[in-house]
């Protein structure tokens, strides 16, 4: 059973600090949902908001529809996977796993079952009468995720449960965990500053930088057609170039730079004008090294600085003209035994693959 | 650091006098504790003999001087002591428990005072909490009149219970907030998250973390209590503990009993201390191999260097333990060459010291003595001053008496 | 009023049960073990001096008598101040001063050895082995000290016994053993500050010292002793109190002619049955620790969240 989660206008203010400003969201029941975005964007404070650890300050949460103010994190539908995971060191992991029902006081014959039950699915059949410290990485972060669905809550909020685990733990626990969502058809609410974990396991990503959200949408949405600035260089790599807009011509506009004029794509919610400061961003894959055969919108000379290999792709540091620096990649398998340091070599974009948007901060690295 | 050789000796030589003066009064004491002579001796000796472990000695003069296991005031002290010790950890531990968690709960701004506050007894001189409780409860008595109040407001064990809390609940404070510092909060949030009452939260998950903490309270909280003298020698009343009972002893009489009584207590706390020490270890030696057997499963050929020696060290004190072997080696035979153990021996030097005690009454009742030899600081009696402890002339009441 | 004095609100924190055990727990040990006494006491002691049927009667009012004649003794007395209770007073704070500095000096070289020189397992060896004694209760160390010291006791038999002396030393009477035993008893609460202050500080700073060419006491002086500050205060607060409070071993190693002001208290509460008077002595003994303490705090800016115990 899963449950809608909204948010309304809701704030949450510490002192005169705002962490989290006037977050309006809806979470479609049975979604997995993120939210993206750097340290002390106030990605946390709304987890603890939703799951009622913090009241916020204005606003109202709901929860399948029911206003949650007021109700603490002990009676409310939500399960915490918290970043540390916070499991109980005193108790076997089957305890650990089972204690929501051992709070409501069930026998312990069906606390049992229960935990062997789920020592199934979490594939530690047979160890829960280990301790937690006995654990690897991986195996208590099953363990977590045991514990909060035992109670088979409608909401499951996970804080950044990954950043601990090494990269290729990490890679296999996204397919897990996106598995066992689709199999328990619970609502996952996930947090994380990792936008490549983000857009790999979510249906719909919320960005989010010093308390404001900043973009929610699908992820190819989010991804392809950012809203500001910040969305399009915190979520993937970019590469902004400044000027001034010269012409607008439906949804296609032409940017005027030291560096030449570009044609970009315009998002329909986005506001331009004549004259207008903007950039217009260009990611790396989208940057090709201009052969005779092809034709693109969008010319720009640059020099090559140095070279990254990144094994299934391969990232080159360029400088335009005016001395700005972007960044292209090329896939492995292409032949890049011509260009090294100092080349100078001519890259091609479609204006399809650009989008220009007003100038405002970039995401800082 | 590595200092010259002069100031390393300089400094080995400083180090062994500073322990001989620790340690040399409670190994001497220990030593008396086997002659039999009434005063505490090393020389002369008497004879070796366990009396004032058991029944001590009816005097040439006719007091007595009880033995360890004869004592009764003391068998009395040491059940109030421990009546008095349960008390006061049933009290104790709950408060100091409380204190430090709410310490955890108070604004920062008000952690200070709140900390100086929880502090403050063990700052007061234990004299001054044992009188303060006994005036105010005695007022308290006054004014409850015939009744349960009156009872408790002038039992010693009551004021001395609650007197000891006063400070004794410091300490336990102090142990739950060093176990409290490491505690990890999300704990009792993910509790509360999978759906715990917060007293289900403060039985289920708090208690079990502090069980250590309040283990140790209660041992220190125990011993504490056992070992005060300050405080509860004006909170006791008309009642004695143990420690007010060796206290008295001064007044009635320091006989080697005192001496066996000391080195009972170090014996105990020796092996209780080796005890704890030996199943410490052995308790590290099971968590090291229960972690060593997890290293091992989960890397299959990682090289897990351990200098870990889970055998039995040899300590260098062996050769102090062998010295005192030798000395009582010799000590044992010279005993046994020289007769000096036994029965007999006792009776002989009991003959002896009776015609001498008659021969100095005679003495005393023909001249006058002086007050400096009828003095003496040994057999007790602080004649001036106020007679705070002192019974002038104990050859007064000789004859016979307890 | 809750959130002025708690990060969360209290009842709501932890549970209607649990809160209520705190409240009850911290007021009763606060209010009516700590503060309560200490105020009556300090009441009483500003009250005259009458049997307990009295009390609270016409008989019973308000005076300065008992502080009046700690100073300046009895109006019966023809000295102009009370030298025997004001001797013992100020003998008593001397004493204990004096008692604190012989046992930090005797200290530190030992704390500084083990905190810095041994290696660890003889640190171990020494820390343990300083702990033992310190488990006997004080009245038997004391005991012990008194059968050495005693006129009949060993050290004097010994001494008689070679021959290098006819009668025995009288050390009791002069107060040798007193001495010696105040000294001996708060070893263990000086050395523990010590040697956790002193191990905190980096080894480096000592070694760096050297290099500079430094010497050994000026190395101690501007370096050791600073960075131990703390412990150094700690330790001397603590022995200076427990001195000055002391009766357990002044009831075993004084001689008839000193006392110890602890005793002084003892003799107007159970020999005199004067309990106001008592009192009054006691709350001075209360407020020369208290400014004490104080002192000790402001002059050497250390926090009270010193004491290791």
């Amino acid at each position: 059973m899963s449950a809608d989660v909204e948010l309304r206008n809701v704030s949450v203010m510490f002192g005169s600090f705002y962490a989290a400003r006037n977050v309006s969201v809806k979470i479609n029941g049975g979604e997995f949902f993120s939210f993206l975005g750097p340290s002390g964007c106030g990605k946390t404070t709304l987890l603890r908001a939703i799951s009622g650890f913090q009241d916020p300050s204005e606003g109202d949460i709901l929860i399948d529809n029911k206003d949650m103010s007021g109700i603490g994190p002990n009676k409310r539908p939500t399960s915490l996977i918290f970043q540390n995971l916070a499991l109980f060191p005193l108790m076997s992991v089957a305890d650990n796993i089972v204690f929501s029902l051992e709070v409501k006081g069930v026998s312990k014959k069906d606390r049992r079952k229960r935990a062997d039950e789920l020592l199934e699915l979490i594939a530690l059949a047979g160890q829960g009468d280990k301790k937690v410290h006995q654990l690897s990485g991986g195996q208590k972060q099953r363990v977590a995720i045991a514990r909060a669905l035992a109670i088979e809550p409608q909401v499951l909020l996970l804080d950044e449960p990954l950043s601990a685990l090494d990269l290729k733990l990490r890679q296999r626990m996204r397919t897990e965990l996106r598995e066992i969502q689709k199999r328990v058809n619970i609502t996952f609410i996930y947090i994380t500053h990792d936008q490549g974990e983000a857009l790999t396991m979510s249906d719909r990503i919320a960005v989010m930088n010093e308390g404001e959200l900043q973009q929610i949408g699908a992820c190819a949405e989010v991804y392809n057609n950012p809203l500001t600035p910040f969305v399009a260089t915190f979520v993937g790599e970019n590469n902004p170039l400044y000027g001034k807009v010269k012409e607008i011509n439906g949804s296609k506009v032409r940017i005027e730079t030291s560096d030449g004029d570009f044609i970009s794509t315009i998002n329909e919610n986005a506001k331009l004008s004549v004259g207008d400061d903007a950039i217009s961003f260009v990611r790396p894959e989208s940057l090709f090294i201009e052969s005779d055969r092809d034709h693109f919108d969008n010319k720009i000379i640059a020099t090559i600085e140095s070279f990254e290999f990144e094994g299934n792709l391969k990232n080159f540091y360029a400088s335009l003209k005016s001395g700005l620096k972007i960044r292209f990649s090329v896939p492995n398998a292409l032949d890049t035994s011509s260009i090294s340091s100092g080349t100078q070599i001519i890259l091609g974009f479609e204006s399809s693959k650009s989008v220009i948007l007003p100038k405002a901060a970039l995401a800082i690295d | 650091m590595k200092p010259s050789h002069t100031i390393n000796f300089m400094i080995g030589l400083y180090i062994v006098i500073f322990f001989t003066y620790l340690f040399g009064p409670l190994l001497i004491m220990s030593v008396t504790a086997f002659n039999s002579a009434e005063f505490p001796a090393i020389t002369p000796w008497e004879c070796f003999s366990f009396r004032w472990f058991s029944e001590g000695k009816i005097a040439y003069d006719g007091q007595h001087l009880a033995g360890l296991l004869s004592d009764r005031r003391l068998h009395d002290g040491l059940v109030s002591s421990l009546i008095i010790g349960t008390g006061v950890v049933l009290l104790a531990v709950p408060i100091g428990m409380a204190a430090a968690i709410v310490l955890t709960q108070v604004r920062s701004q008000l952690r200070d005072v709140y900390y100086s506050i929880s502090i403050m007894p063990v700052l007061f001189p234990g004299v001054i909490i044992g009188i303060s409780t006994v005036v105010l409860w005695d007022r308290i008595a006054g004014l409850g009149g015939e009744g349960l109040v009156a009872e408790f407001g002038r039992n010693g064990i009551f004021l001395t219970i609650l007197a000891q809390t006063c400070f004794i609940s410091t300490y336990c404070f102090l142990i739950f907030v060093a176990r409290l510092q490491r505690f990890d909060q999300t704990q009792e949030e993910a509790a509360l998250d999978l759906g715990a009452t917060q007293t289900q939260v403060f039985f289920k998950i708090l208690v079990p973390y502090l069980m250590p903490a309040i283990a140790s309270a209660a041992v220190i909280a125990f011993l504490a209590s056992f070992e005060n003298y300050n405080t509860t020698v004006f909170s006791i009343l008309s009642d004695q503990t143990l420690t007010t009972v060796i206290a008295s002893k001064v007044r009635l009489g320091i006989s080697p009993a005192l001496s066996a009584l000391a080195l009972s207590i170090i014996a105990l706390t020796i092996i209780a201390a080796v005890t704890y020490e030996v199943l410490r270890r052995r308790e590290e030696k099971r968590y090291v191999a229960s972690q060593e057997k997890f290293v091992k499963e989960e890397a299959a050929d990682s090289r897990v260097d351990k200098d870990y020696k889970a055998g039995f060290r040899i300590p260098k004190g062996i050769v102090a333990v062998i010295l005192l072997i030798i000395l009582c080696s010799y000590g044992a035979t010279q005993i046994v060459k020289n007769d000096l153990y036994g029965q007999s021996c006792i009776d002989a030097a009991d003959k002896i010291k009776r015609a001498k005690f008659f021969d100095q009454l005679q003495t005393l009742e023909s001249n006058q003595l002086t007050d400096e030899e009828l003095q003496g600081g040994d057999l007790g009696g602080n004649q001036d001053y106020g007679d705070i402890f002192g019974d002038p002339n104990l050859f007064k009441d000789f004859g016979g008496f307890d | 009023m809750s959130n002025l004095l708690f990060t969360q609100p209290f009842f709501k924190k932890n549970g209607r049960a649990v809160a209520i055990y705190f409240l009850v727990a911290i007021i009763f040990w606060f209010v009516f073990l700590v503060i309560i006494p200490q105020l009556y006491m300090l009441d009483l002691s500003f009250r005259s001096n009458v049997p307990p049927l009295a009390r609270g009667g016409p008989r019973d009012f308000y005076t300065f008598e008992h502080y009046q004649h700690f100073v300046f003794g009895s109006k019966s007395s023809i000295d102009a101040f009370n030298f025997v209770a004001l001797g013992v007073f100020g003998r008593t704070i001397i004493v204990s001063i004096f008692v604190t500095i012989a046992n930090l000096a005797f200290c530190y070289p030992i704390a500084f050895y083990i905190a810095k020189i041994a290696n660890p397992s003889t640190a171990r060896l020494l820390i343990v082995s300083l702990i033992i004694p310190f488990w006997i209760n004080e009245l038997l160390r004391s005991f012990a000290l008194r059968i050495l010291f005693a006129n009949e006791g060993v050290i004097n038999n010994v001494l008689t016994g070679i021959g290098i002396i006819d009668q025995g030393i009288l050390f009791i009477t002069y107060d040798v053993g007193l001495y010696t035993g105040l000294i001996y008893a708060y070893i263990l609460l000086m050395m523990f500050p010590l040697y956790n202050a002193i191990e905190s500080l980096d080894v480096n700073q000592i070694e760096a010292a050297k290099d500079l060419g430094s010497s050994t006491i000026r190395t101690h002086w501007r370096i050791v002793i600073p960075h131990a500050k703390p412990g150094i205060v700690s330790g001397c607060t603590m022995v200076f109190m427990l001195t000055v409070g002391a009766l357990a071993t002044p009831v075993v190693l004084s001689s008839p002619n000193t006392l110890w002001f602890p005793q002084l208290i003892y003799q107007w509460f159970n020999m005199n049955d004067n309990w106001s008077r008592g009192a009054a002595y006691s709350i001075i003994l209360l407020v020369v620790s208290v400014i004490f303490v104080l002192t000790m705090m402001k002059l050497f800016r250390v926090r009270i969240g010193e004491i290791a115990r």
